[in-house]
């Protein structure tokens, strides 16, 4: 059964690369997102979005009261994703998806994407900038956070 | 495969040094050039091989003057046929440049768009100098320049053209050069042994540029541009901003083509007196061969941040008034085949 779960972690030792990357490609500041923490939501396509100047990741994820709620994420511009693997085929429209993202800061449900898990476990990286993804990747590995039940909580995906 | 018979190679001095700077920086696009990399950084982007500035060899005080020195120095220009004229095939992606080391005390991409670096005194203008300590001043209290003027898909213009991070492909015929950036499709045309010209009686995002080959060696002036900025993070440009460039290809000793601008930004409203920088792009072979292609792209109908009543930069999401649908319908949904998403709408 698909469950979501939104797992803040404050992860100090990403602070320092994060701290120390620039926003290299983007065309517009990175400073509405609270880059200083990620957070994994789980859900399900709903749209993938990969175009200029940014590509967007759209998903139906279930919140605390059983509600359905369309999430938002931003990712790297097609240029940039494609030099990571990622192009306009690499979601499938309805597949369950993880995603690991630094949230918006005025507290809707949007973020930078930095990582996402697919359905079959692969791990892509659609981020800009904002995200040194491979190395919070070892991290969210190291620590079994990806894996770990107890963080994927008990919520349904679907109600 | 690259016609070596079509490029100019740096002579004396100028290759020497640009031997040292790149050999510092062969691990660094090794490691680039491999496919399926993270994203740059702009400390890794910094780390880039970087010539040596060329200054002009006289201070001119005008566009015009340099561009007439070159002119005569260059003999009237070389006369290039389709058969002759340097061939900057494939496509092509920003390096590195000094821009940033004008407008702060050891200034390089790394810090440009970063808080701290101190701001050289007596470049700029007062009012843009000013202007520009207070752009630093905001970056160090927020972290960040809260709003790029590009965030509501404005043009980013000529000196921040050169800059611009997404894909580029360069086209030379004997009576005009086409320079073309995949950001907002932003083409620069240069007409080759032309004068300039402006019935349009306005200024615009690429103004207008002229040129003249020396032999390999492109040299362009262009004028009437829109006022701008460098890039996120540096100073603004006014109206008087004028450039003379040379673009000219270059090849390391790994084989991997550069093509190296020098350019002279002449603005006296902004500048105290003209400088120079040289920026860099790099051959990406490795984009072709994953199928990477320039598409055509609308901002307006495919970007939905904005700037707020506070003056910071946010996004419209699904459900807001002022959301686009990169991937909806046209005006026609009740009629078949409007959706600008068939291939993702048929999985």
């Amino acid at each position: 059964m698909m469950r979501k779960m939104i797992l803040t972690t404050l992860i100090a030792m990403s602070l320092v690369t994060i701290a120390t990357m620039g926003p290299a490609s983007a065309h517009h500041s990175f400073a509405m997102f609270d880059l200083s923490q990620h957070q994994l939501v789980e859900g399900r396509i709903t749209d993938w979005h990969y175009n200029s100047p940014h590509s967007w990741l759209y998903i139906d994820a279930v919140d605390e009261n059983g509600q359905m709620q369309r999430w938002s994420f931003e990712g790297a511009a097609p240029v940039h994703a494609t030099r990571q693997g990622v192009t306009g085929n690499t979601f499938r429209k309805s597949e369950v998806v993880r995603v690991v993202m630094s949230p918006i800061r005025d507290g809707r449900r949007a973020g930078a994407m930095c990582f996402v898990v697919k359905e079959d476990n692969s791990i892509v990286r659609p981020n800009d900038a904002t995200c040194n993804a491979v190395g919070v990747i070892e991290t969210w590995q190291s620590n079994g956070w990806l894996k770990s039940t107890e963080h994927l909580g008990e919520h349904p995906a679907e109600p | 495969m690259i016609d070596r018979r079509k490029i100019k190679t740096l002579s004396g001095a100028t290759n020497a040094s640009l031997a040292l700077f790149l050999g510092a920086g062969l691990t660094v696009i090794a490691s680039a050039q491999q496919g399926n990399e993270d994203i740059r950084s702009d400390e890794a982007q910094a780390a880039l091989p970087m010539p040596p500035v060329e200054r002009p060899p006289i201070e001119f005080k005008t566009a015009e003057a340099h561009y007439s020195y070159l002119l005569e120095q260059s003999g009237g220009g070389t006369q290039h046929t389709m058969a002759t004229i340097p061939v900057w095939s494939g496509l092509w992606s920003a390096g590195n440049n000094s821009m940033p080391g004008l407008f702060l005390v050891d200034g390089t991409l790394a810090i440009a768009m970063a808080p701290g670096g101190e701001v050289r005194e007596g470049v700029l203008t007062p009012p843009y100098e000013q202007q520009f300590k207070e752009r630093r001043a905001e970056m160090a209290e927020y972290g960040e320049q809260r709003y790029d003027r590009l965030t509501n898909c404005e043009y980013p213009g000529v000196a921040r053209w050169l800059w611009e991070p997404y894909i580029k492909e360069f086209v030379n015929t004997p009576k005009q050069t086409w320079l073309l950036n995949d950001l907002m499709n932003e083409t620069r045309r240069v007409y080759i042994g032309a004068e300039h010209i402006n019935i349009d009686g306005r200024h615009s995002a690429t103004g207008d540029s002229i040129g003249f080959w020396s032999d390999d060696k492109l040299v362009m002036w262009t004028k009437w541009i829109n006022p701008a900025d460098y890039l996120r993070g540096m100073p603004l440009t006014s109206n008087q901003l004028e450039l003379v460039e040379t673009w000219e290809e270059a090849v390391r000793s790994d084989g991997v083509r550069m093509i190296v601008t020098q350019a002279t930004f002449y603005d006296p409203v902004a500048l105290v007196r003209p400088l120079t920088a040289v920026y860099t792009h790099e051959s990406r072979p490795d984009l072709e061969e994953i199928g990477v292609r320039i598409r055509n792209w609308e901002c307006v109908t495919s970007s939905n941040s904005y700037k707020d009543a506070e003056g910071n930069t946010q996004f419209y999401l699904p459900g807001d008034p002022g959301y686009v649908d990169a991937r909806g319908t046209t005006e026609f949904p009740e009629l078949p085949g409007q959706s600008l998403d068939p291939i993702f709408d048929a999985q």
